[in-house]
């Protein structure tokens, strides 16, 4: 399979007021083009999924919306991604803010070798949040709350954060990108290392973030696409094919190769 | 179908046996390797432990001097100075003369002999500690020349390898007899510094040498390795320049050490004009020598740390160097320490460099700062075991099993600090 | 849209697909047997057809049980998305729909045999027959147009149920005149009028079914759109 000429996204990829504007975007890795001409926006609190084959560019595209893709030195990113209206590109943006506003949670839980409390203290001590150790312990007990966690680990703050189960430690990594109080949550294949119970409790979570955080969930699993999102970006080969409301995409997607990846054709 | 698999069964059967004799001829081939190499530790063990503990005890004859404040001229109230210098020699055989009465001068000078050099300043250390002791019959354990401490020690089963004459040797029993001529634990051989004396030699000075110029390799070596670590791994672009150094660092992990002493020669003490066989200029010299170590050590560290933790602290907003030390280097410390530990206690056993800086000389006081001209312990061992007399080969035993004591306590360290450290994440 | 008929990954998924597709179609097939040979026994006066009918309705509910289960195992281990998730709801509802049309056909055949058994004429003849016609041909076309997803095949059954309903309204109209003509004749009369109303309604179930075909294949829900609604669905993509 090869990539479309001059192909024009399908659906519904851009809207007014966006809270995050993808424009031309492309991504290279060295000589290799990974993103072609990738133009998307992100409607505040909504939740958008973004589904593909394996190698698709949505892992990809979504590392370059916190410019994570930085910390890869072959990695070359073209075109405009507007934050608010800011162009995070700009060569006088400081990175370090930026990924305290737009967070990130990552396939395998990742929390830090330290305390619970210390992991979600870790964001808010660094960016200068709390002014009082009392702020601090507000901070980490609304981040553990806010991410279902409270209730399972308030007697047990200072054991370490990696003793905990696979499910509560993804949690804990939501809680922590929520303590530094973001506008955006990157989610990059969430659930994949966690069993179905864990799983789901972390779904049932990002419905309740949703008020608060406009997330971006990359997933490959479709039926978690079609049960979190309100919207859903379909990417093959580095394009971006069709954006739809999630229903729609689910029953009567517009464009066929949509069609047979999700009903399993290929992919 | 079943025919099939049975016949890959019996395959599979028939080949155990093969297999089964294979592993028997390897696990018996590791088993005599190993057994060999044990033998080979215990033979070299035991020469050095049969050769070294006599090491640690020490010949005295225990006798009751009066110190006569007329005959030294001194008492409480006198100074320092005239407390020092008072003749507790002359006093000594003044009494073994009227104790033992040897005839003739001939017979003075054996019995004389018999005492150590040292029995002087023995009493002088008495008096000093309590003046108020002076016109007082003090009990002292007097320490022996070597000659009779190795007669003692080893021949007094046969007559014919000593030294010793007769006479001295009836004096000898007599006092065996007594019950007065014993042997104690060597409390001489770790509190004095080195001597020509066999018997008032110690290692004192050469541990406080060897501790000093660790120290300063410990100061200089750690922090430079661990930051150059650091930087190589986690800061410097990767490019030729990069590269050619890292080459280079990893090639200097195997030069041999004696280069790095001819290096501190011809720089620090020829051109810098670092005073020659000081802990200093050592220091200097084995950091250049346990860098590469610490560095290489360091940078495994430093991968090790799994990239999911960086990646976590980025994306929380932590700038590069906040996720370095705030995350990667507590989790790689493990590593580097012990790292540094190795490279410190393979430092602790380097004499070539040091010979090279000049530290085989003879160095009779214990050092007390850096800058002090000192000794260090491979080098007390290697001095040592040039000498001719008995005394220093039983000494130079000691020393060995002091300096494998040392080693061993560092490197069981060095792997308890990782097992520990290690079990955190 | 387009529609897609690549194969699946998964071999046994397109494996079950086809089964339900055929065997929805087999039903399809006994059903229109079943109204062809109801007409037939009411026109030609056969109680043997009749009865053969009354035999074989247990067939045909013993198929839509088959058929929907086998629709609710693609949906547990499947979890079919877009088209394949609509074929598998539209089988599962035009199955239901070829039931309700066998029960109706079996209807005819019970009033048949009264109708039959006395020695009364047999009113509206001509109508039955004509509607009859039609609503086999409704059956046919629409189990045609799922089999060829063809919309404008589904546009016309729609189309014919409104002829369909004309014709019962004026067949219900001379009825009614019998009726009052002569009151000996409204027992007959009454079965009459269930066999027309039996007729009637397998044509409203024939609707439905191409409506599902029209579901199937744009996705637009049509159900209880009127003809001009849904002959602009239809076309929408045009």
């Amino acid at each position: 399979m090869s990539i479309i000429e001059n192909h024009k996204t399908v659906g519904t990829p851009l809207s007014e007021g966006a809270k995050l504007s993808a424009r031309d975007v492309c991504v290279y890795y060295g000589e290799k083009q990974a993103i072609y001409n990738v133009s998307l926006d992100i409607r505040k609190n909504e939740v958008i999924a973004l589904i593909g084959p394996s190698g698709c560019g949505k892992s990809t595209f979504l590392r370059c919306l916190n410019r994570m893709n930085d910390t890869i030195d072959i990695c070359n990113v073209t075109g405009e991604i507007l934050l608010d209206g800011d162009d995070i590109y700009h060569p006088r943006v400081d990175v370090v803010p930026l990924r305290a506003t737009v967070g990130m949670v990552f396939q395998k839980p990742n929390p830090f070798p330290k305390s619970i409390y210390d992991n979600i203290a870790y964001g808010p001590r660094i960016h200068g949040l709390a002014s009082s150790r009392v702020d601090l312990d507000e901070i980490v007990e609304k981040s553990l709350q806010r991410a279902g966690l409270w209730n399972e680990v308030k007697d047990r703050l200072h054991a370490p954060g990696t003793g905990l189960s696979g499910g509560q430690q993804q949690r804990l990594c939501i809680a922590r990108t929520i303590a530094v109080d973001p506008e955006v949550i990157l989610m990059d294949e969430p659930c994949s290392a966690l069993d179905p119970i864990a799983t789901a409790k972390i779904e049932e979570l990002i419905d309740e973030l949703r008020e608060n955080y406009t997330i971006a969930i990359v997933t490959h699993s479709m039926q978690q696409a079609a049960r979190v999102s309100q919207r859903t970006a379909y990417f093959h080969l580095g394009q971006l094919i069709e954006v739809n409301a999630t229903d729609k995409v689910f029953t009567t997607p517009e464009h066929q190769l949509t069609e047979a990846y999700i009903t399993g054709r290929f992919g | 179908m079943t025919d099939s698999t049975m016949t890959t069964r019996q395959k599979v059967e028939a080949s155990m046996a093969r297999r089964r004799a294979a592993e028997t001829r390897f696990r018996v081939y590791g088993m005599a390797s190993v057994l060999f190499g044990m033998l080979c530790l215990v033979v070299l063990f035991g020469d050095i432990f049969s050769k070294g503990t006599s090491a640690f005890r020490q010949t005295v004859l225990t006798t009751e001097i009066t110190l006569d404040a007329d005959y030294l001229d001194i008492n409480a109230s006198s100074d320092e100075r005239a407390l020092m210098n008072a003749n507790y020699e002359g006093l000594i055989k003044r009494h073994f003369k009227t104790e033992m009465s040897p005839s003739g001068r001939k017979e003075r000078r054996q019995l004389y002999s018999m005492i150590s050099a040292g029995a002087g300043w023995q009493l002088q250390g008495v008096v000093l500690d309590d003046p108020e002791l002076i016109g007082e019959t003090i009990t002292i354990d007097l320490i022996m020349d070597d000659d009779v401490d190795q007669w003692f020690k080893h021949d007094r089963d046969n007559p014919e390898s000593t030294r010793l004459s007769e006479k001295q040797l009836s004096w000898l029993n007599t006092w065996v007899d007594s019950g007065a001529l014993h042997t104690r634990f060597n409390t001489t051989f770790f509190v004095n510094g080195d001597s020509r004396e066999p018997e008032l030699a110690g290692i004192r000075g050469a541990i406080t040498g060897t501790f000093l110029t660790l120290l300063v390799t410990f100061l200089l070596s750690f922090p430079i390795g661990v930051a150059a670590a650091i930087y190589l791994e986690e800061f410097a672009p990767k490019n030729r320049l990069t590269e050619i150094v890292e080459i280079n660092i990893n090639n200097l992990a195997a030069v041999p050490s004696i280069t790095f002493g001819l290096l501190g020669l011809a720089i620090f003490i020829n051109i810098f004009g670092v005073s020659r066989s000081t802990p200093l200029v050592g220091g200097l010299v084995l950091t250049l020598m346990t860098l590469p170590t610490i560095i290489i050590s360091g940078r495994a560290a430093i991968k090790a740390v799994p990239p999911s933790i960086r990646e976590a602290a980025l994306g929380l907003g932590a700038s590069k160097m906040q996720t370095v030390f705030h995350h990667v280097l507590p989790l790689a410390l493990p590593g580097m320490l012990t790292g540094t530990i190795i490279g410190m206690a393979q430092a602790l056993g380097e004499t070539a460099p040091l010979l090279m800086i000049g530290m085989i000389a003879f160095v009779v006081d214990v050092p007390s700062f850096i800058s002090d001209p000192s000794t260090v312990l491979p080098v007390q061992i290697f001095l040592w075991s040039d000498s001719p007399e008995r005394a220093f080969t039983e000494r130079t035993s000691g020393a060995i099993m002091v300096l494998l004591g040392f080693l061993i306590i560092m490197n069981t360290a060095a792997v308890m600090l990782r097992r520990r450290l290690e079990r955190r994440w | 849209m387009e529609m897609n008929f690549n194969q699946h990954i998964s071999g046994q998924f397109n494996a079950d697909l086809e089964a339900i597709r055929n065997h929805m179609m087999s039903m399809g097939g006994l059903v229109e047997r079943q109204v062809n040979n109801a007409i037939q026994a009411i026109c030609n006066g056969d109680t043997q057809l009749a009865d053969d009918v009354i035999r074989r309705e247990d067939d045909v509910d013993k198929a839509e049980v088959t058929i929907d289960n086998e629709c609710t195992q693609i949906l547990v281990r499947r979890q079919p998305a877009a088209s394949d998730l609509r074929m598998v709801l539209a089988v599962s509802r035009v199955v239901r729909d070829l039931e309700r049309i066998g029960d109706e056909a079996s209807k005819i055949a019970i009033h048949t045999l009264e109708v039959t058994d006395t020695k009364n004429p047999q009113f509206c003849q001509q109508a039955i027959r004509y509607m009859g016609e039609e609503v086999v041909k409704m059956i046919s076309g629409a189990l045609d147009a799922f089999a060829r997803h063809d919309v404008d095949g589904a546009v016309e059954v729609v189309r014919t149920d409104k002829l369909v309903d004309k014709q019962y309204a004026s067949a219900l109209r001379e009825l009614i005149t019998y009726m009052m003509e002569d009151p000996r004749s409204i027992g007959q009369a009454i079965n009459i009028l269930w066999i027309l109303r039996a007729v009637e309604r397998i044509g409203d179930h024939a609707r439905n079914i191409s409506e599902q075909v029209i579901y199937l294949v744009s996705g637009a829900d049509v159900r209880h759109s009127s003809l001009t609604e849904i002959e602009e669905t239809a076309h929408k993509d045009d």
